[in-house]
């Protein structure tokens, strides 16, 4: 075990180290801290870090030994999240210095069950569009993706095994597929969103972020307060439906050619592989999904609008809050009312599947920062409150990752973690890093 | 003292609009009947020149927007950029948000006078405030939005907000012989208001107007000034005592019964209609606790010693035990009894129920049973609650009337038919 490197290793292996007392939860923060003093300068993925705080609860709980879930393993929050011991920023330069009152649900939930909170990790602008400094740590020339572009940075760049982000969009899975890791995007409402500043009501869903899938398993109990039962290796190879969806010609070569061989891969392992198409009632899923985002946004955005108008971006202003002004409540309803009938109708069709295998992005991230990438290929599955996992599954053109996106039926979250399991070990990424 | 604090906001707004009178005097009369009627304990925070301050503002700047000025009450679970916001818990004395809630900010930006913070049970759950009932203080007003329902009851205040997740508008604006309005879910911003339960918590609207409703459902979206339509069609009518139907008192079952008479010999097609599935309050109360004890996490973790013990104990540990399982299915039958609904309002406009089991019980221990409301937070169904007469003790009496999800218009259209058919 590489216990002189213990900020590369898996949760679910700091856990049983920790508890073995062959590492202490003090060492795994410091190493931890270590690579982030040393990557920090060039990868930027935290808006607030408390370093010492950390190392004092660790002591804490090593001198304590009691046992828990998470027992001492460090994390990251997006800074979309209100923490009472930290700033909270969304984001935004109108809430610099800001320290709210209590800490959110995604805080004190892992923090209950032994997690460590090492910091506040950057959100583009109140989980919009607009970035943050964040850099792809597999090459800094390139956008880490967002927004929660900070949280997907710091764990692939192994300075924390396990971080929160939020997706209204593609704001968990793609970030994850850009930086290389393992992202996971719940069924809406199931991670409970008291504290997440909110985007937009309709499709905000709180997500997980981690090197393994093992790991959310272990996360996702902490941050549902549930039991945690390991989730088990399938005895069979699943039955996946192949979705390229109608975004296809969007996808970037790499992309392309990266879903069509980890399905020929899947196959060869045995995996029932399906070419399917999505239902008639998913189309018009992206004009849906700009106007309930737009819509929502303009109100939500109104104490920000009333008081500090010329601290929001412009991109923000002149996109969606815009779109917002333009917007009658009719066409909001009909978007809500269609996304419900297009949730309706893919319970079937998902049913047929043990998964959707699908790609998470249209290939490796975008060159430059001003860009966090396109979410076509994630929006609709928000939407639709289906739960997301997306698993590195190669590299493109310039070396950077590129991943599948895996689709479970709503509500059926435990069993995609499963199915993930199996996908994982196939695609051969199981002996990362 | 002029009588201005009777005047309903949209009566208000015409004449602050007209110059007829200034928001100022409004304010004045409104604080003076505050100060004189300070034993119903309606406010948690009323700061007199803060509320004049903004009124004067108001005056000045020409009493721009929809609201000209009028004031508007806010339930403490909601945050306030310049009035502490202390979710009726020990744990936030003191506590100031750093923004205002997005109904607040839209009020505001309507030209509307925040009066002041009003009494919420602790986190809009049942341990009460010291809020008492305007027409009997040794009778509970109703909660958890109890300090908007009594003032606007008290005329301390035109309009009040509050939030429901069981029936915390609803409820108290009955008992209080108030309106209360719930609209339809996800419609009104929940940005800066204390999360309990993210499938159920709605943002709602007490006040003595259904022209109010209009007023305030513009000024809470953003949009153009609705007004109800007075001469609408008779509406059909679905007469749905509910499963809970055993549990309203006397009075109760014989108003909704008379009502339905006379609303059928008005012209309304009255039918009976029954709801399925029949325990679907069994649903509500998971979602309840299952979310509440998430969404209170912070709290019950780090600040346990400081919650009521009927709240720990009594939903948020149950809570933590419920199964995801039971919590899945939960979601999944109330997803089946909205869609069991649409179905039903394919052939109604609105369905007649009781807005609470009775008149406000004696005692301010308790701030009353929300059976009846449970129900259509669960369905994300606009309702509106009008006052209907009085039961024995002399208490506020009201009936509710239910409309389909995002018709909320065509609600009001219909209640307002139902209104002027009451006695």
């Amino acid at each position: 075990m590489p216990s002189s490197e213990p900020h590369r290793l898996a949760a679910t292996d700091l856990v049983r180290l920790i508890e073995g007392r062959e590492l202490t939860a003090e060492a795994v923060v410091a190493s931890c801290l270590e690579r982030i003093a040393e990557r920090e300068p060039v990868v930027r993925a935290w808006s607030h870090l408390a370093g010492e705080a950390a190392l004092a609860k660790a002591r804490e709980r090593d001198k304590a030994g009691q046992k828990t879930l998470l027992n001492g393993v460090p994390f990251g929050l997006k800074d979309i999240f209100d923490t009472a011991d930290m700033p909270t920023t969304y984001g935004s330069p109108i809430y610099v210095g800001w320290r709210p009152a209590s800490d959110a649900s995604a805080a004190s939930l892992p923090r209950a069950a032994g997690g460590i909170l090492l910091g506040k990790t950057v959100t583009t602008e109140f989980a919009n569009a607009h970035p943050g400094p964040t850099t792809n740590p597999h090459d800094p020339g390139f956008s880490p993706g967002g927004s929660s572009s900070g949280s997907a940075a710091a764990v692939a760049d192994f300075m924390i095994p396990l971080a929160i982000g939020t997706q209204t969009g593609g704001s968990v899975i793609r970030p994850a597929a850009y930086c290389g890791v393992v992202g996971f995007k719940p069924s809406f409402g199931l991670f409970p969103p008291a504290g997440m500043r909110i985007n937009t009501e309709a499709l905000d869903t709180v997500g997980i972020m981690a090197r393994w899938v093992g790991d959310i398993a272990l996360f996702r109990a902490a941050m549902m307060a549930i039991p945690y039962v390991p989730p088990a290796m399938p005895e069979t190879a699943p039955r996946l439906g192949l979705c390229r969806g109608p975004h296809w010609d969007e996808a970037q070569p790499e992309g392309r050619a990266i879903l069509e061989a980890a399905a020929d891969r899947l196959s060869s392992a045995g995996a029932a592989i399906h070419d399917t198409e999505l239902p008639a009632e998913c189309a018009e899923g992206d004009e849906r999904q700009t106007t309930i985002g737009s819509f929502e946004g303009l109100r939500n955005h109104m104490p920000e609008l009333y008081r500090h108008e010329a601290l929001l971006s412009n991109r923000l202003r002149e996109t969606k809050i815009a779109r917002g002004r333009e917007l009658s409540l009719a066409t909001f309803r009909k978007a809500c009312r269609g996304a419900e009938k297009a949730r309706a109708a893919v319970r079937e069709w998902a049913g047929g599947f043990d998964a959707i295998l699908t790609l998470p992005a249209p290939g490796q991230a975008p060159r430059g920062l001003a860009s966090t990438g396109s979410a076509v290929f994630n929006a609709l599955w928000t939407q639709l409150w289906m739960p997301c996992l997306t698993l590195p599954a190669g590299h493109g053109p310039d070396g950077l990752p590129v991943g599948v996106q895996l689709v479970g039926c709503r509500h059926d979250d435990a069993r995609l973690l499963e199915v993930g399991l199996w996908v994982e070990r196939q695609l051969g990424q199981g002996d990362r890093p | 003292m002029s009588g201005a604090e009777h005047l309903t906001a949209s009566e208000a707004a015409a004449r602050l609009a007209a110059g007829t009178l200034t928001a100022e005097a409004l304010v004045r009369d409104l604080l003076e009947r505050a100060h004189t009627r300070a034993e119903v304990k309606a406010w948690v925070w009323l700061d007199p020149e803060q509320a004049l301050a903004q009124a004067r503002a108001a005056d000045r700047a020409g009493r721009p927007g929809l609201l000209v000025g009028a004031p508007v009450g806010v339930k403490d679970v909601i945050d306030t950029v310049d009035m502490p916001t202390q979710h009726g818990s020990p744990i936030y004395r003191g506590n100031r948000p750093f923004a205002d809630a997005a109904c607040v900010a839209l009020i505001r930006a309507a030209g509307g006078v925040i009066l002041g913070k009003t009494v919420t049970t602790e986190f809009a759950n049942r341990d009460p405030g010291e809020t008492v009932h305007p027409h009997n203080p040794a009778h509970t007003p109703g909660g958890s939005s109890s300090g908007s329902a009594a003032a606007v009851a008290d005329f301390q205040v035109p309009v009040g907000l509050g939030t429901q997740t069981g029936g915390s508008t609803i409820r108290p604006a009955a008992f209080c012989g108030v309106i209360g309005y719930k609209p339809s879910f996800g419609e009104f911003s929940r940005v800066g208001i204390k999360m309990q339960c993210h499938n159920l918590d709605t943002l709602g609207v007490i006040c003595r107007s259904l022209d109010d409703v209009a007023l305030m459902r513009a000024v809470l979206l953003a949009q153009d000034l609705r007004r109800v339509d007075r001469a609408s069609a008779a509406p059909r009518i679905g007469f749905c005592r509910t499963p809970q139907w055993d549990h309203a008192d006397g009075d109760t079952q014989a108003l909704l019964e008379r009502m339905a008479s006379r609303l059928a010999a008005a012209g309304a097609v009255v039918r009976d209609v029954a709801l399925t599935p029949a325990d679907i309050l069994n649903h509500h109360r998971r979602i309840f606790e299952f979310e509440a004890a998430r969404n209170y996490a912070y709290e019950y973790e780090v600040h346990g010693d400081k919650l009521s013990a009927a709240l720990r104990d009594g939903l948020l540990t149950p809570g933590r035990a419920l199964p995801l399982s039971a919590y899945v299915e939960a979601i999944e039958t109330a997803e089946s009894f909205r869609g069991n609904l649409d179905d039903l309002f394919g052939e109604l406009d609105v369905l007649l129920a009781p807005s609470a089991v009775g008149e406000a019980p004696a005692g301010l221990g308790s701030t009353g049973d929300a059976r009846f409301n449970a129900i259509w937070t669960l369905a994300w169904t606009p309702c509106v609650t009008l006052p209907a007469g009085t039961g024995r003790k002399g208490l506020p009496l009201g009936i509710q009337l239910i409309g389909p999800r995002f018709r909320d218009e065509a609600l009001l259209d219909a209640a307002a038919w139902v209104e002027a058919r009451l006695d």
